[in-house]
């Protein structure tokens, strides 16, 4: 008796459990707003100098939401939305670290076009 | 039941210990993902450079890991906490390039003000080289110009010398025709014959003072010219007596010309006696002819008289 019940219990409780996660999912529904949020900020990411300074970052932006997609055909919502999420940020610091190289490259140049002109003018005054 | 716990609790009392003690860890200890994030946030918030550069990023990061600490705090899901940590450290990567962005951006901006004073402070050195050049060069010109002007001034008046010059010997010229003087390699010569003094005396006639006028004129007007006069008698007479009358009436001649005003320091005044006749003593007319003063305008470089 004793046994019955308690094997009863342990059968009962990961079969609400389950029941309980399916109605949660279900009820969530496709979180398309987050996967056309990160589909723009990858073509975004495209545009920007990220595929020349930091083509990783974009890389690992595209996938995910290549695989949020998937999962939002196999109805693996909360995945999706994950994916999609990080898709974006992904996305965002694939352009930010671009912007950002980009950024000291010119500052690079400025310097030594600056450091020349510098010498310019020192050679010129002083050997005149 | 007592008996079968009791016993599961001494057959495996370390399982069961790490069992409870997962169970009681994973109520109260934080994921290490989100544990993770907020030193990753706390990181960002020590770097002044980031909030002042990144305003938005930073405001942005700081939501995502609000969102992170109350998914944990409400439903406890570490799936869902190790997500959002995910996006919260993504957040703070994000606000911490944005910020290095700003801080070449700025620099950049900075180098360029520099570069364009540098540009404008070395453009100016070449205006005022390139200013200082021109102005020496119309300097130059300048002076050029004048030199080439006293040049021609100087030519001019060279040629105007040179014409004056001729002008002047041209009328010497002229004037000596009028004179009946002729050129000889010593000079001008004038003669004046025995007809303008009286026999035997040195007085000048009246009819010589029209010649003499003349050659005083002359000499007034060309005040570097040297005159000698030279006395000469024909072949009658004693020797010492027609040097000594040649003389005098060289002197006469020389006397007049000081009177209108001629120095005496430009006239040499010689009695020669009856040496060099001009035509032979054995006639009447030879010796008139011999009778005579010739003046001499010395050549300017010419030697001045015979020796």
């Amino acid at each position: 008796m004793y046994q019955k019940q308690f094997l009863s219990f342990r059968v009962a409780v990961p079969i609400v459990l389950t029941i309980l996660s399916i109605t949660g999912c279900s009820t969530i529904g496709p979180p398309k707003d987050s996967v056309a949020a990160a589909d723009l900020a990858v073509r975004e990411a495209n545009k920007s100098k990220a595929p020349q300074y930091s083509p990783l970052e974009l890389r690992r932006a595209t996938d995910k939401l290549d695989e949020a997609k998937r999962a939002m055909d196999k109805e693996e919502y909360i995945r999706a939305r994950r994916l999609a999420e990080e898709a974006l940020v992904d996305a965002q610091l694939a352009e930010a670290k671009a912007a950002s190289e980009d950024a000291r490259r010119t500052a690079s140049d400025v310097r030594q076009s600056l450091e020349t002109l510098r010498r310019e003018a020192q050679r010129s005054s002083g050997g005149d | 039941m007592n008996r079968i716990i009791n016993q599961w609790l001494n057959d495996r009392p370390l399982y069961t210990m790490a069992a409870l003690m997962s169970l009681i860890m994973g109520c109260s200890t934080t994921p290490l993902a989100l544990e993770q994030a907020r030193q990753n946030y706390q990181r960002m918030e020590r770097d002044p450079q980031i909030s002042q550069n990144a305003p938005v990023a930073s405001y942005e990061a700081s939501q995502a890991l609000r969102r992170t600490e109350e998914e944990w705090e409400k439903n406890r899901n570490e799936d869902e906490v190790s997500h959002l940590a995910y996006l919260t450290d993504k957040r703070i990567e994000i606000a911490r390039e944005t910020a290095r962005q700003k801080v070449a951006e700025t620099e950049a901006q900075q180098l360029k003000q520099e570069r364009e004073k540098v540009l404008l402070e070395s453009r100016t050195r070449e205006a005022d080289r390139a200013k200082q050049l021109a102005e020496s060069r119309a300097r130059e010109a300048q002076q050029a110009q004048q030199e080439a002007e006293a040049r021609a001034r100087e030519t001019q008046e060279a040629q105007r010398r040179a014409q004056a010059a001729t002008n002047r010997a041209e009328d010497l010229e002229k004037r000596f025709a009028e004179l009946q003087a002729k050129q000889t390699k010593r000079g001008f010569e004038l003669t004046l014959n025995d007809v303008l003094f009286e026999f035997d005396k040195a007085n000048l006639k009246p009819g010589a003072t029209r010649s003499l006028t003349n050659v005083a004129q002359f000499l007034r007007e060309n005040p570097e010219r040297q005159i000698t006069i030279e006395g000469y008698t024909d072949n009658v007479g004693s020797d010492a007596y027609n040097r000594e009358l040649s003389q005098r009436r060289a002197d006469s001649v020389r006397d007049f010309l000081v009177q209108s005003g001629i120095s005496a320091d430009r006239i040499t005044a010689r009695g020669l006696g009856e040496e060099y006749p001009v035509a032979s003593n054995d006639t009447q007319a030879g010796r008139q002819q011999n009778r005579r003063v010739q003046i001499i305008i010395v050549n300017d470089n010419g030697r001045n008289a015979r020796q």
